[in-house]
């Protein structure tokens, strides 16, 4: 075994010194940095031209059999990882080996061999402007190396000034990740047009957890559906009128936004952990309450109470949306308020698409049943959900839910139509008739 | 006017759409390929021709020289002095006469080379390979490549436009006298490069001299469509006159393709040359009459120069490698993508 790696060796010295047309002296390491959402890449590229192969070989080739077994290659990219460090805003970052490619010995013999290494690590989430360093130890004595940042498909990261050390192994440069749906800039350094995207990115993000929160919208959809009605001896009876169904509206929906506000806040600092697992059950759960009560009142009087304090649960859920977020208490604050405002805001303005048609339905006899299918829907969705997050078991309404879900538009022109009849048929239908009436 | 001469007129006014089509660059180049074709044996055409699509083809290019980058397509060695003369005929169609130039004196020095190294089989005029991929057409995309140690053209034709990106020139030697003569392949990307450098104020030499080594082309072959962050000097930051002294010095590359593609690729260069940077690394002097030893780098949004003397040889300043990339447009996949 020995001998083949003498006899390699020997060929090479042979061949290099034929060969000298090329660089091949130098162990060629180009490194090129890829930053990305809460991601770095590197991907290093390894060249030994043929005079310095030998030395290469010994520290890859370990038994010197001439063979490189993907033991020793992979043995060879750890050492490798571990001559290379990765730092941002001062912290060190594991690097993860995520891909390996070893070229043919033939190629490697002529000086042609590209060992590719990509190695990647997660970036712990920090502020908009920040510090990446990255070194580059590998064969110090034959390496030549090349760093380069690549220009960041993400256009809102942007590369700042670089430097180096004279050799290239040292390499650091700056970058800003300015993002719509990130945290808010660390203090330092963070200029007043970063912090109002910041926070209107949250703005942006509540709103987009709520439009894409299905089970947060049929809770509240759910919850307003008896609302318009009053309940008389255990059952929905009569329209309670324009005035007191839209004061009761109002209630629940702000009774709902002070229980999420409070735990979105508590959690979002860090006062309260709610386990997320425990949370989705509860808000499952949450809108089959809802459901039921929706069909026969189970707590009348007591919904701005009830919504409340499922409130609370849902707002829990919304912190983990945003957890991490806050660099210190300042930031939490404008980070909890720009996602709660854009939660707020989705659901404004889904009330303001659905509530009016609600509000004239309620006044007909079509109420009943839309109520009592609505509600049905409701609970069936619930118990898919209920079972899926506490028992693990297939559900196959979640889907259908979904797609309902993305067609919001049609389902509230669906609703408007039927408003429309309904108001229509009140009014120029004679009474008696076997259609729609004035309850 | 008499009515003979009137229709001898007529007919010449109705030829000239006609004429002119058909003495468009990219109509003389489809005739020159075809013509080259036809004076293939099938099997040769068969090694020569590729389809367009494929990419393992259209990446098989290095500094390299052919025994360690095995390239395919067929070696100007095997052909016949008539298929050779079609073959060059037909590489002259699709360059400029300075870039034919540059070309030919970039294949002769490899023969230089050969002869400087006893004849060493590795190097010479006959180890360069044309191939074609695609169907030669004044519509359809398709591309021409020739290349050998020390070059790499990848020229792709689309309709009227042709794209030289990614291309590489390179030379070994750097400088040598050929019949009492002194030729240098390469030697306006660095007299050109140098004067730029030495009109820059102190100012704006401390932007654009970086303060680290590049050892190599952080971009040759291999590394297509990657676009590293610039450094160095911006155009912005320098005056009308050192602005057209980079152009110029750019001109060096784009200008290789014949003259309508180079005017267009031109075009382009110049609505990006604001955000066009120049980068130096290295020794700022240099011997008259010969290359330094410096590494510099022109970046814009569609435009990628590296130049990078090589230490290999002994003597860096005789071993020049430089790479041409429109990192947006790499092969014509701007063009050629649907």
């Amino acid at each position: 075994m020995r001998r083949s790696l003498t006899v390699t060796v020997a060929l090479l010295l042979s061949f290099a010194t034929r060969a000298d047309a090329h660089q091949l002296d130098e162990y060629v390491q180009a490194s090129k940095i890829a930053v990305a959402r809460d991601l770095v890449r590197v991907e290093l590229r390894l060249t030994p031209g043929v005079k310095v192969l030998s030395r290469v070989l010994a520290v890859i080739d370990t038994n010197g059999d001439g063979i490189l077994s993907p033991v020793e290659q992979r043995t060879y990219a750890e050492r490798v990882r571990r001559d290379l460090s990765l730092a941002v805003d001062g912290r060190l970052l594991s690097l993860r080996l995520v891909t390996l490619g070893f070229p043919d010995m033939a190629d490697m013999k002529e000086g042609l061999g590209e060992i590719r290494m990509d190695f990647e690590a997660a970036v712990p989430v920090g502020g908009v402007d920040r510090t990446l360093t990255f070194e580059n130890q590998h064969l110090r004595d034959v390496a030549v190396y090349l760093a380069n940042a690549l220009v960041p498909q993400d256009s809102a990261i942007r590369i700042g000034a670089q430097r180096r050390s004279y050799e290239q192994a040292s390499f650091t440069f700056e970058y800003s990740q300015t993002d719509s749906s990130r945290p808010l800039a660390r203090a330092t350094g963070a200029s007043p047009a970063s912090e109002a995207a910041g926070y209107f990115g949250m703005v942006r993000l509540g709103m987009h957890h709520i439009a894409e929160g299905t089970d947060h919208l049929l809770f509240l959809l759910v919850l307003l559906l008896p609302a318009p009605l009053a309940a008389v001896a255990g059952r929905w009876g009569r329209y309670a009128g324009a005035r007191q169904g839209a004061a009761r509206l109002l209630r629940i929906v702000t009774s709902f936004t002070i229980g999420h506000s409070l735990t979105l806040a508590a959690a979002a600092s860090g006062v309260v952990r709610a386990p997320s697992g425990i949370v989705e059950v509860l808000i499952a759960l949450s809108i089959l309450v809802s459901a039921v009560h929706a069909m026969r009142p189970i707590f009348p009087g007591r919904e701005a109470l009830v919504a409340a304090g499922f409130g609370l649960v849902h707002g829990c859920a919304f912190a983990t949306t945003i957890a991490g977020y806050g660099i210190d208490p300042w930031h939490t604050v404008l980070t909890v308020l720009g996602f709660n405002v854009g939660i707020e805001l989705m659901q404004v303005a889904i009330l303001v698409a659905t509530v009016p048609w609600l509000l004239s339905l309620a006044r007909t006899t079509a109420y009943a049943p839309l109520r009592v299918c609505g509600a049905g829907a409701g609970a069936v969705a619930a118990l898919g959900w209920i079972g899926e997050r506490a028992f693990g078991m297939a559900n196959p309404i979640g889907p259908l839910v979904d797609a309902a879900a993305s067609h919001g538009p049609l389902l509230i022109a669906a609703l408007a139509a039927t408003a429309l009849l309904a108001e229509w048929r009140v009014r120029f239908v004679p009474r008696g008739s076997p259609f729609v009436t004035r309850r | 006017m008499n009515a003979s001469m009137r229709t001898v007129c007529l007919a010449l006014i109705c030829a000239l759409p006609v004429v002119a089509r058909a003495q468009s660059p990219t109509a003389r180049i489809v005739r020159n390929a075809n013509a080259f074709l036809a004076t293939l044996e099938p099997a040769q055409k068969q090694r020569v021709l590729f389809a367009f699509d494929d990419d393992k083809q259209r990446v098989r290019w290095s500094n390299l020289p052919n025994r360690m980058v095995q390239r395919a397509g067929l070696s100007m060695g095997e052909l016949t002095p008539a298929q050779r003369s079609a073959a060059t005929k037909l590489l002259a169609s699709a360059l400029s006469p300075r870039g034919f130039e540059k070309v030919q004196q970039i294949v002769e020095g490899d023969e230089v080379l050969k002869r400087n190294e006893n004849n060493n089989p590795m190097f010479g005029r006959d180890l360069f390979f044309v191939s074609i991929l695609g169907t030669p057409s004044e519509t359809a995309p398709w591309m021409l490549q020739f290349g050998g140690h020390h070059l790499a053209l990848n020229i792709t034709i689309v309709g009227a436009q042709g794209v030289l990106t990614p291309s590489l020139t390179a030379a070994q030697p750097a400088l040598y006298t050929e019949n009492g003569k002194t030729v240098r392949p390469l030697g306006a990307e660095s007299d050109k490069a140098f004067a730029l450098l030495n009109s820059l104020d102190s100012a704006q030499r401390a932007k654009a001299i970086l303060n680290y080594r590049v050892a190599d082309l952080v971009l040759g072959p291999g590394q297509d469509g990657k676009t590293i962050q610039p450094e160095g000097l911006k155009a912005t930051s320098m005056n009308e006159g050192q602005r057209a002294m980079l152009v110029d010095l750019i001109a060096e590359w784009s200008g290789i393709v014949h003259e309508s593609a180079a005017a267009a690729r031109m075009a382009e260069i110049m609505s990006g040359l604001n955000d066009t940077w120049f980068a130096w690394s290295g020794s700022t002097t240099h011997a008259e009459g010969h290359a330094g030893t410096a590494y510099y780098r022109i970046q814009g949004p569609a435009l990628v120069i590296e130049y990078a003397p090589q230490p290999l040889g002994g003597d860096p300043t005789n071993h020049i490698h430089t790479i041409y990339r429109d990192p947006t447009n790499d092969y014509g996949r701007k063009l050629t993508s649907k």
